[in-house]
């Protein structure tokens, strides 16, 4: 995986689309893997209940989509630093879901090379279902990421 | 079908300040699975945990390890926030705090709904803080 380096980015900067495909398999993947059992995602009736038409995919599935976006962007050696989401709008299992983002800022602060960036994910209407930001460290081609790892 | 009876708004704040504490060893098979959900190939994984790891509910999810009951009928997640201070690796024991943070109400003409807010604290076996995060619910 290539490494990105803190001078390889710009305010405007996009992140490169994620594209995935959630499917009532990947919901009950995320079930067992996540601990959320919750019937929204995946009780038809009760979905119908709560005034969905189907199950949903879980926003937390979302989120860990994002996190996939960021760390293949930022390669080996940078850092996801933070992750805030909003889960605005609903996404249901078959839906193309596409993961994209663009750099806001970067700035140096405390020796860290950082970068703040908008994030979401968009439905197959092209609607931004799940808004949100992050900030990343990257190293820089002269320095590392300074954090030191457990 | 008779209506399950829903607490006030007053017993729900009542609820605020409710803390649980637990702990989750991490192992490989445990990330494997994460990784195989979302599709995350990286081979970075397998020696270390995703951040994203800690956005799944078993260890970020407040709202399932304090029972909070919801003033109103429907509830949807509606955001989170993570911030990760230390990568987590296999064998680590993740002991984290939850706590029922906030109770916000939203209602509006659409009618009545509140934001339940949950705050978690993680820490590894060191005693260490390895994330942080806030978890809200919306009761509608």
């Amino acid at each position: 995986m290539a490494q990105l380096y803190y001078e390889d980015v710009q305010e405007g900067s996009e992140i490169p689309t994620l594209e995935k495909l959630p499917t009532t398999r990947t919901l009950v993947m995320w079930a067992g893997a996540s601990g959320d059992f919750f019937e929204l995602h995946y009780d038809k009736d009760f979905a119908n209940s709560m005034g969905f038409p189907k199950v949903l995919v879980h926003g937390r599935l979302e989120a860990a989509f994002l996190t996939q976006m960021l760390t293949d962007w930022i390669g080996d050696r940078g850092e996801l630093r933070k992750l805030s989401v909003q889960y605005r709008g609903n996404a249901f299992p078959g839906d193309k879901l596409l993961c994209k983002g663009k750099v806001t800022k970067k700035y140096v602060e405390g020796g860290e090379n950082l970068v703040e960036c908008e994030i979401w994910v968009e439905n197959p209407a092209g609607q931004r279902i799940t808004p949100g930001t992050a900030v990343v460290a990257l190293p820089g081609k002269r320095s590392q990421v300074k954090r030191s790892k457990s | 079908m008779t209506e399950e009876k829903r607490p006030t708004l007053e017993e729900v704040k009542a609820f605020i300040g409710k803390k649980k504490k637990e702990t989750l060893e991490i192992d490989k098979s445990m990330i494997r699975l994460f990784c195989q959900c979302i599709g995350d190939t990286n081979l970075k994984w397998q020696n270390t945990a995703p951040p994203g790891l800690i956005t799944t509910a078993m260890i970020s999810g407040g709202a399932l390890a304090i029972e909070v009951p919801r003033p109103y009928k429907r509830s949807v997640a509606a955001g989170a926030d993570w911030e990760f201070h230390k990568t987590i690796k296999p064998g680590d024991a993740i002991t984290t705090t939850h706590e029922f943070a906030e109770v916000q109400d939203r209602s509006s003409e659409k009618g009545p709904r509140v934001l339940l807010i949950y705050k978690s604290t993680h820490r590894n076996q060191k005693g260490e803080v390895v994330a942080v995060s806030t978890n809200s619910i919306m009761s509608y």
